[in-house]
């Protein structure tokens, strides 16, 4: 085998950001193997600082184009926890539902827009209307329902303005919840169709398993993206978020402007794979069925499932937000004033973003004024993992053409759906 | 469906500097109230959201920065079809959410305004930081009359 692989996959595509795979490899041997992320970095926690507590979710939603719910969350929940504030039961179900639209809208972005493609041998979606036309349109209809589903909850597809610390700055009424909940019930077979399409296609996702850490939220009896302690499938000890840093132990590594985490062992892995091997047994019945129709049950440990799993998901949290809505509608929806706040101090908070879980620190001093912020974010998370994956992986397929074995590890890399930058997109053109 | 209405859509980060013009030119209109029966959108970094929002629209505006090898501080209106993208259009990745795919994949489904202008800004300065350039700030009134005269002209 004098094969040489010179592998140099630089910004890979459909990825949120900016991303390197390097490969050298001479008759087998490997001589270098990088997952390399060179975007800049960005400085959000610093722009913070100074920041009322009031304006701070305005300015970190910004971070992201695809999470900004989750990050909004993320930081609401450590300034509450920050100034002591408690939320109604009411705010708590409200920014649930808005939470699970995120989900919904982030999923059906990577499963259709962007996976999709992988596994129809297609470079894009754009390709696929027309070949695949019934397809692109139940993936479209799935996607403008999740937008239009944020723009309801959050005031906003992108970047929210009705959330507040304490409450809700608007809140919608029963009727627009009644009209949402009619729309859920109407793309059931939407999901279904989708879902059977992407079975047709599992004989292509590569069959690669390699056991690590999974890290996720975990709650008891719920499928939990909004709440709860950080589990991990390596240890039955649960960690609140305030010491999320115990977790993260996030460290410096020179392929890498971005940060690396461990936990428990050398890397892990955080999103829906990690969700699912988590907290499956609270999956409601249809995303129960669609998980069974893929044959997920246990463990999962090939990370290409990721997808999948996020599939499961988007039934999830239609099927949650239906008997959330039902909730709300039987107990009644009415503006409500801001909770209190009640102290000044240090506080964390946790949500699942869509590529998992996402962690906020702030301090304030006496007038609200921030002091310091740490953000930890899931795809710096998985880049320790992507690299071991890639690792493992690589001798499974080096006997494989340049051309496979590049298309396994971008597709490796896509299956974990990194949002490695997504703070800018300017237009770059030249005219004709 | 036939198409009917008129949005206008701002894109980019408002906490780099110039990136975030037309988000700010947007936001500005709106608040001005000089455009009844428009609406205005600010959608950020959001990618391939854009798609449902111009959806069976009877005209689209958009308003971004622009690196068009102009002179900071520029602003030109163009259609689709004066421009080709830089970006690869077959490699399609939401970071670019190149809006120029997002156009493509609208007409292909059918449901892309007919009247399509994109007002562009060539900025002076990307530096983190929620103020625009003091070149670019400079010429906001120029712009925001510019952008307005665009929308209130007949279809």
């Amino acid at each position: 085998m004098a094969k040489k692989i010179d592998i140099n996959v630089h910004h890979i595509t459909r990825v949120e950001g900016h991303g390197n795979i390097v490969l050298k490899a001479d008759s087998g041997k490997i001589e270098k193997l990088e997952w390399q992320v060179p975007e800049a970095p960005r400085f959000f926690e610093a722009m913070v600082r100074g920041a009322d507590y009031r304006d701070i979710q305005t300015v970190v939603s910004r971070v992201c184009g695809i999470c900004s719910i989750s990050h909004s969350f993320a930081a609401i929940k450590a300034i509450e926890d920050a100034l002591g504030i408690e939320v109604s039961a009411q705010t708590a179900k409200l920014r649930k539902l808005a939470h699970y639209s995120e989900q919904m809208q982030s999923h059906t972005l990577h499963v259709g827009y962007l996976a999709a493609p992988d596994l129809l041998g297609v470079k894009s979606v754009v390709p696929l209307v027309d070949s695949r036309f019934e397809l692109v349109q139940a993936i479209i209809k799935l996607h403008r329902i999740a937008n239009n589903w944020s723009d309801l909850i959050a005031g906003r597809t992108t970047h929210p303005t009705t959330f507040r610390p304490g409450g809700f700055s608007r809140v919608p009424t029963k009727k627009q919840l009644a009209d949402l909940k009619a729309v859920f019930v109407d793309c059931v077979p939407d999901l279904k169709f989708v879902a059977a399409v992407v079975l047709d296609l599992a004989a292509k996702i590569p069959d690669f398993k390699r056991e690590t850490e999974y890290v996720a939220l975990v709650e008891p009896g719920v499928y939990t993206f909004y709440a709860g302690n950080v589990g991990s499938t390596d240890s039955a000890i649960t960690v609140p978020p305030q010491q999320f840093e115990s977790v993260v132990n996030e460290y410096v590594v020179s392929q890498s402007t971005a940060k690396w985490a461990k936990w428990h062992r050398e890397s892990y892995m955080c999103g829906a794979l990690a969700r699912f091997n988590l907290n499956q047994q609270y999956l409601h019945p249809l995303a129960g069925e669609v998980a069974a129709m893929f044959g997920l049950r246990g463990k999962l440990t090939n990370p290409y499932l990721n997808t999948i799993v996020q599939l499961v998901e988007i039934v999830e949290c239609v099927e949650a937000a239906i008997e959330l809505i039902d909730d709300l509608v039987s107990t009644g929806i009415q503006e409500e004033p801001l909770a209190p706040i009640t102290r000044f101090g240090t506080g964390a908070g946790a949500v699942e973003a869509p590529r998992g879980i996402l962690f906020h620190r702030y301090t304030f001093d006496g007038q609200g004024i921030c002091q310091s912020a740490n953000m930890s974010i899931p795809t710096n998370q998985n880049h320790a993992n992507i690299q071991h994956d890639m690792e493992a992986l690589l001798p499974q397929i080096i006997d494989k053409t340049e051309d496979e074995i590049r298309l396994a590890l971008e597709m490796l890399v896509r299956a974990y759906d990194p949002c490695i930058s997504c703070s800018t997109h300017y237009l770059d053109v030249s005219f004709v | 469906m036939i198409p009917s209405g008129t949005v206008v859509i701002g894109l980019g980060n408002p906490l780099m500097s110039d990136e975030g013009i037309g988000v700010y030119l947007v936001n500005e209109l709106e608040r001005r109230g000089a455009c009844p029966g428009v609406c205005f959108e600010d959608m950020g970094t959001s990618g391939t959201r854009i798609l449902h929002k111009i959806a069976n629209k009877a005209r689209a505006v958009f308003v971004d920065c622009a690196f068009m090898g102009e002179e900071p501080g520029t602003m030109r209106a163009f259609t689709p079809e004066d421009v080709a993208s830089v970006k690869k259009l077959g490699h399609f990745s939401t970071h670019e959410s190149d809006l120029l795919v997002m156009l493509e994949l609208s007409r292909l489904l059918g449901e892309c305004p007919p009247q399509i202008t994109i007002f562009g800004i060539e900025p002076q300065s990307l530096a983190q930081g929620s103020s625009l350039s003091p070149l670019l700030a400079a010429e906001v009134e120029s712009y925001l009359e510019e952008i307005t005269k665009a929308v209130l002209a007949p279809a």
